[in-house]
């Protein structure tokens, strides 16, 4: 590991073994882990990472952020003649690289998807690896083997529920949570966290930590995605389709795990106006010319929800930037 | 109830039983061509996605799971079948543009087929003529920059 590394992980990476130390001496961890924000998690949504830092201190883990990531990429290219967009990725495996790491965890999962392809396309095949290296002169060789994981799995496979259901402090009892998937945790199967049509994960999570899981038809289904600049009437529908799907089954919130998802769900639910008579679609479809009942349901990701239970104080959920503020809701139903 | 609407493209009205609604649809009764001289664009299509539009057998399963359906001209498995038919028309469909590459016909088609590989190919013959699939309009304050990113690199040139 380099001494760049080392300096970069040490300070908080103690912070954490005497947080652990106080919570519960038997535990022994200081599993720093190699993070990859990405733009959003710096900007619309902070309350993501400030929530997941928060719980996973709880957990005995440090989120340690990758020194000089770079924009994974976003959208994962779907052309055979595209080597160019793998290079970004390629850049964030070498800084995981130069951490002596094999690992890469993250919680956007736009930039899940991207780096995760990304790491398989590459390499499944060292002939493309080695012309992308060749590009990036100035870097060093990477040598492949930078497995990206999604917070979600780690929760689940390494952790475990029990685990965390053992330091919820404040059980959801009485809340209905609606998990929403999306797209870029389950598809392509390759990558998928869980079965793309019947996921479990999230639902599992939020039942361990006390809460009731709402299931929906629309779970799996896109909210119209980058869409919402280029044909905004269309991800408006979609995202109706969703939370209203969510409302009319006893939803309090709707849980996420992608800022771009929860952008359009926030955005577009609170476009519908207050009265019911309102029509949604446009003219030419007619599949969704019904009327639309306006629901305002509060969208949070899954690391909030999470925090919230571990018993994180208020300044660490983040909760700022939400659209809907969900703690109305959270205090009715569990209380403060 | 069917009526022809030129070539063969028919329009299919039925009875949903909230009153009776019109389904554009485009029905062809070509059969499949078993040939080695596809058009150029074709090839094309087959080169940039990776992926054999004639392993589709017209299932429909892909335009059934489809969440984008009601902004399409062309339902994907239609997609699909216009290019098994060498038919240009599929090169100005609306459809690509509309696809988000959510993946949900990826998941589910039966014969292995990657259409969102294949609405990319039918987007990357256009855009790398220089020519743009997103004209910006005022863009509502707060969209993350995720959504500008990936609407740039997936409807601009
Ligand atoms: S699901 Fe596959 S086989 Fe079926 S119509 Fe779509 S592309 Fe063709
Ligand atoms: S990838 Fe495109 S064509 Fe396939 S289901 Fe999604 S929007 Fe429809």
């Amino acid at each position: 590991m380099s001494n760049e590394a080392k300096a970069f992980i040490a300070p908080r990476a103690s912070h954490v073994a005497r947080h652990a130390a106080d919570k519960s001496p038997s535990r022994v961890t200081r599993h720093a882990l190699p993070y990859f924000p990405g733009c959003a998690l710096k900007d619309q949504a902070r309350g993501f990472e400030r929530a997941a830092q928060a719980a996973m201190e709880r957990l005995g883990y440090e989120l340690a952020e990758l020194p000089r990531w770079n924009c994974c990429g976003t959208v994962y290219s779907l052309s055979s003649d595209d080597l160019m967009r793998h290079v970004a990725p390629v850049r964030n495996f070498i800084r995981v690289q130069e951490l002596g790491e094999r690992r890469l965890v993250t919680l956007c999962a736009m930039c899940y998807n991207t780096l995760r392809r990304s790491a398989r396309f590459v390499s499944t095949d060292p002939e493309r690896l080695q012309r992308i290296n060749a590009f990036m002169d100035e870097e060093p060789d990477y040598a492949g083997g930078v497995e990206v994981l999604h917070l979600l799995q780690l929760l689940r496979d390494e952790i475990g529920y029990e685990e965390i259901e053992a330091r919820v402090e404040r059980p959801l009892y009485g809340l209905k949570v609606a998990p929403y998937y999306g797209c870029m945790l389950l598809r392509p199967r390759e990558v998928g966290i869980d079965d793309p049509d019947r996921p479990e994960t999230m639902e599992l999570l939020f039942e361990y930590l006390g809460a009731e899981a709402v299931d929906s038809p629309h779970k799996v289904e896109c909210c119209g995605a980058y869409q919402t600049v280029a044909n905004p009437e269309i991800a408006r529908e979609r995202v109706l389709e969703i939370v209203g799907a969510a409302a009319r089954r006893g939803a309090d919130l709707i849980v996420t795990s992608c800022p771009l998802c929860t952008y359009n769900l926030e955005h577009h639910q609170l476009s519908v106006p207050g009265d019911a008579s309102h029509v949604t679609g446009d003219k030419s479809s007619t599949r969704h010319a019904l009327p639309v009942t306006r629901h305002v349901i509060p969208i949070l990701y899954f690391t909030q929800l999470l925090a919230f239970a571990l018993g994180a104080p208020g300044e660490e959920l983040g909760f700022e930037q939400a659209a809907v503020d969900p703690r109305p809701v959270l205090a009715q139903r569990v209380g403060g | 109830m069917a009526e022809r609407i030129g070539g063969d493209a028919l329009r299919v009205t039925r009875d949903v039983g909230i009153g009776a609604t019109d389904y554009p649809s485009r029905v062809t009764r070509h059969t499949l061509r078993i040939s080695s001289g596809e058009p150029d664009f074709v090839r094309r299509v087959e080169e940039l996605s990776g992926e054999d539009v004639f392993a589709c057998y017209q299932c429909g399963k892909c335009s059934a799971g489809c969440p984008f359906t009601s902004g399409m001209d062309l339902l994907p498995a239609e997609v699909l079948r216009l290019l098994q038919l060498g038919d240009e028309r599929v090169l100005s469909s609306r459809s690509p543009w509309v696809c988000a590459s959510c993946l949900a016909c990826e998941v589910r088609c039966p014969k292995g087929v990657d259409i969102a590989k294949v609405m990319e190919a039918l987007r990357l013959l256009i855009l790398r003529k220089g020519e743009t699939g997103l004209t910006w309009r005022e863009i509502p304050p707060g969209v993350p920059q995720i959504a500008l990113v990936g609407a740039t690199r997936k409807l601009t040139p």
